[in-house]
């Protein structure tokens, strides 16, 4: 058995600005010793921080008993001599062991509370999360797929890779690229447990068991370094605040050589005749919402500076305009129905917009949908395609 | 109520895997506890209904038990360990030499784990222990993976510790 690949590196970081420890990757030592330098540095953290100390284990892959008591009796003996502080552990509800493992300082010492991470660190995730856009998803896939069926291979899409889908949402794009490009393997990753429900559903109902559904999180994914030859993440990096730290996570998993596929949109510049003008007003403001909310809509055109500066090379970048002329133009207006319900029904009214405004920004939504239903319109949704190679 | 009495009722345990090499080869490399575990997680997750999560979780309780036949086993004889499934549970029987002083050991440990004190035993070793005995690693897997456990006392020096883990329950 090669021992190249035993010590898993493991990752033991104090952060002074944060008051953060964070603990990250497979921390399996036989003895304490091994762990001795984490030790002081975790002994080194507590005496300096001052009123809470967050110790992060949503990155900790594996932990075995000897390093959790070693680090627990580091954090339960500093509670018995320095009441002035408190210790807040942040695990994760991906990593379920760390969760039930942890749980029990806090029941030997009050001044240690266990939190679970999940999406409401995440601004924008209750919007996109809903149940109730699902089959709003499917028909914008249905659109998307037209053009990125034959979009992909260029990308490096091919039969017998290894591809993860992350942040796969209904699973639906995983399922139809199985059919069409027969990849060897297909793991697809989301963190909103009902999309996942449902794509499991889909895929027995289908009868298809050889696609991986994971519940996770895209930023910090216990998937393992270097594996997949495609990671593709679509319409995802424009809804996360930190899109970098998306990528740089995809970059890891993605094998050197392999390549990150990533779709985006730029919002603003969704179009249509007639009634261009309302159309257009109505789209520059959904990226202005979307920005209120931390997200970036535009992002689009910035996908080459973001593989660039996410160490990826050989980068390429095409833009596809999905439209009403695409296939039934009632999918198309169905879709801009869904966007005005979430965007100006949910997200202008949580930004606490005036009913005037919400009103002017409902009826862009509705000029477009005139247009692309009307027998001489023309409605367009663009959308920048981009993926870049992983250095060998 | 003894161990026996508790157990539940055998259900058709499916055999999923398998490995056995020489203790003395098992116990030359501490690092061979991890692989073992990650690799035999992986294959056996596959087809759970999210293998990723399975395979962390899973990985998890067996590194733990191997540590244990590392930490309590001896050089001669060999090691086997066979996973097996039923419904929602893993089934993982491992055997292992260990020297004669340490099956009532075991035996004892094992019986602990259902006991009504387990947990507030469990408590009180991660607050005072200066490192974790192997009676707290199965104490462990009992209150953190659901595990029921039991031994089956093979001809010595062998002993069989077999530990059914419902994960797939608490990972989906």
């Amino acid at each position: 058995m090669s021992t190249a690949i035993l010590s898993a590196p493991f990752q033991a970081e104090f952060d002074a600005n944060s008051q953060e420890f964070a603990f990250a990757g497979v921390i399996r030592p036989r003895s304490v010793d091994e762990i001795a330098h984490s030790i002081s540095a975790l002994r080194h953290a507590i005496e300096q921080a001052r009123g809470v100390l967050y110790i992060n284990v949503k990155r900790l892959a594996q932990m075995n008993n000897t390093a959790f008591h070693a680090f627990s009796r580091v954090v339960l003996d500093a509670c018995r001599t320095r009441s002035d502080i408190r210790f807040v552990v942040v695990t994760s509800s991906v990593v379920g062991w760390t969760e039930r493992m942890f749980r029990h300082l806090g029941k030997i010492e009050p001044q240690i509370t266990v939190e679970v991470y999940d999406s409401k660190f995440y601004p924008g995730q209750s919007f996109v999360e809903d149940t109730s856009f699902i089959p709003i998803l499917r028909t914008q896939t249905k659109m998307t797929w037209r053009h990125e069926r034959t979009i992909l291979p260029r990308h490096g899409m091919r039969a017998g890779i290894h591809m993860a889908d992350i942040c796969c949402g209904i699973g639906d794009f995983a399922v139809l690229v199985r059919k069409e490009f027969q990849p060897a393997r297909i793991v697809a990753l989301d963190h909103s447990k009902a999309s996942l429900a449902y794509a499991r559903d889909v895929a027995a109902n289908f009868g298809i068991s050889d696609i991986e559904y994971t519940y996770g999180d895209a930023s910090e994914m216990l998937l393992e370094d270097n594996q997949f030859d495609l990671v593709t993440c679509r319409h995802s990096l424009q809804i996360f605040n930190q899109p970098d730290l998306l990528l740089k996570e995809l970059y890891r998993i993605c094998k050197p050589g392999g390549r990150v596929y990533i779709t985006n949109e730029k919002n603003s510049h969704c179009l249509g005749e007639p009634r261009s003008q309302s159309i257009q007003w109505t789209y520059n403001e959904v990226a202005k919402l979307f920005g209120h909310f931390e997200m970036d809509v535009e992002l689009g055109p910035k996908s080459r500076r973001y593989l660039a500066d996410a160490g990826f090379n050989d980068i390429r970048v095409e833009s596809f305009m999905v439209t009403n002329l695409d296939g039934d133009p009632q999918d198309f207006a169905d879709v801009i129905t869904a966007w005005e319900n979430v965007y100006a029904g949910e997200m202008a009214v949580k930004r606490g917009d005036p009913p005037e405004f919400i009103e002017r920004f409902r009826q862009g939504f509705r000029d477009h949908i005139f247009a692309a239903l009307h027998p001489k319109g023309y409605a367009g949704w663009p959308i920048w395609a981009a993926s870049g190679r992983k250095p060998l | 109520m003894n161990a026996a009495q508790r157990q539940p009722a055998e259900g058709k345990f499916e055999p999923l895997l398998q490995f056995e090499m020489e203790m003395g080869t098992f116990l030359s490399d501490w690092h061979h506890c991890d692989q073992l575990s990650t690799y035999m997680a992986r294959m056996i997750s596959h087809n759970r209904t999210d293998p990723v999560r399975h395979s962390n979780f899973f990985s998890s309780a067996l590194n733990e038990l191997l540590e244990v036949s590392f930490r309590g086993g001896s050089p001669e004889g060999r090691i086997g360990c066979a996973l097996y499934r039923q419904g929602p549970r893993e089934r993982v029987k491992l055997s292992f030499p260990c020297p004669p002083g340490q099956r009532q050991f075991f035996r004892e440990a094992v019986a602990r784990t259902r006991k009504n004190d387990a947990y507030a035993r469990y408590l009180d070793a991660i607050s005072t222990d200066l490192a974790p005995s192997r009676e707290v690693i199965l104490l462990d897997l009992a209150i953190n993976f659901d595990a029921e456990i039991r031994l089956e006392e093979d001809e010595p020096p062998s002993i069989t510790i077999i530990v059914d883990l419902p994960l797939e329950g608490i990972v989906s």
